[in-house]
């Protein structure tokens, strides 16, 4: 059966278990730093602030994707697959943030 | 001709035979399920990047602090101090700053934060789940799979009062007494696609967890459906990352 596949695990599982709890503490410590700095820089209105913020959320994201869904594990070609094309919707982001910008110009000059 | 085929598929990792990313297809389709919602989250989440940035930017708070009273009429009152005006997006602090059964307190942001712990502690009680799953130890499986279900259902709960409190000071699809109307109408679409993915989820969970708990996986020799619901469960933690990153925090 090919469902023996995925049970070629290395780990053992106290090994995994800490794993996930390390991830969880790291993912809170992200949630926590994300909302004192929102407070810590309430009065900057600057567009690398916005960059901080998607930052830690792609590094969130990273150790949701990479551990709870065990995408660190999966072969490359897989990897690969998933990740790329969200690099590129990455890409999108900043082109409509830079494209809002210019709207907003374009609003207020009449 | 026959032994040829055999080591073509022995040789290439894309020569058929074997699955060349080394998962069953069902897991497989779930990532690209995934993937796909990814891109209409995404394009939910520039739309709202653009929207937002075709706004001036937030004016800034100096009159309230956390913890401070909060009046019945604060939304008029703030915007008659000119905090809330329709060319300038309103500051996420001011507009979610409420609590269950506190009343009267400014508390920014408290709440959200609240669910978005409440969604990353049911993602962990999935993935233990999962790891149970590994072992085949149905009693564990069983235990994280309903701790899960409890923290769906409770975020769904959050959500709802969030919503029940917007609508009640006065945001709706078409009005938003807190400054650009796009401003509610955006947090709708996007929180209620995003709810209604947490409701998907809670409704599969609960199909997998009866399952457990009837032995259909224990007979199967296997738990690779509870690895495959906890895929989706994590997108849907993962999306809530992002939605409480441009919704506010940017």
């Amino acid at each position: 059966m090919e469902h023996t596949e995925h049970l070629e695990h290395t780990e053992t599982p106290s090994d995994m278990k800490s794993q996930i709890w390390k991830t969880f503490w790291i993912l809170l410590g992200f949630t926590v730093v994300d909302i004192v700095l929102y407070f810590v820089l309430l009065s900057t209105h600057a567009m690398w602030k916005n960059w901080v913020f998607i930052i830690l959320g792609v590094v969130k994201a990273y150790y949701i994707v990479g551990v709870f869904m065990h995408m660190k594990f999966e072969r490359k070609a897989l990897m690969y697959t998933i990740v790329l094309p969200m690099v590129f919707v990455i890409f999108f982001v900043a082109l409509m943030l830079i494209e809002g910008d210019f709207t907003n110009i374009l609003r207020w000059l009449k | 001709m026959a032994t040829n085929t055999l080591t073509t598929n022995t040789k290439f990792t894309w020569g058929g035979g074997k699955s060349p990313f080394s998962v069953s297809y069902g897991k497989l389709m779930m990532w690209i399920f995934l993937l796909s919602d990814a891109f209409t989250f995404s394009s939910l989440l520039i739309a709202y990047g653009f929207i937002r940035y075709s706004f001036l930017e937030p004016i800034r708070n100096t009159i309230v602090k956390p913890f401070d009273h909060l009046s019945h009429e604060f939304v008029r009152e703030m915007g008659e101090k000119g905090l809330f005006v329709k060319e300038h997006w309103p500051s996420p602090e001011l507009v979610f700053n409420h609590f269950p059964f506190i009343h009267g307190v400014h508390l920014p942001l408290f709440f959200v934060s609240l669910m978005t712990f409440i969604l990353i502690f049911s993602s962990v009680t999935m993935v233990l789940a999962v790891e149970a799953g590994h072992r085949m130890a149905k009693d564990e499986v069983s235990k994280y799979m309903f701790l899960t279900i409890i923290g769906g259902a409770a975020f769904l709960g959050c959500q709802a009062w969030e919503w029940t409190t917007f609508i009640g000071e006065g945001a709706t699809l078409h009005g938003n007494p807190f400054g650009p109307t796009s401003f509610a109408a955006l947090f709708f679409i996007v929180t209620g696609f995003h709810g209604f993915h947490v409701f998907s989820g809670v409704m599969l969970n609960v199909i997998i967890y009866f399952n457990v708990l009837a032995g259909t996986y224990e007979k199967r020799g296997h738990y690779e459906m509870v690895e495959k619901v906890g895929l989706y469960w994590h997108f849907v933690d993962l999306v809530w990352v992002f939605v409480f990153t441009f919704f506010y925090l940017i």
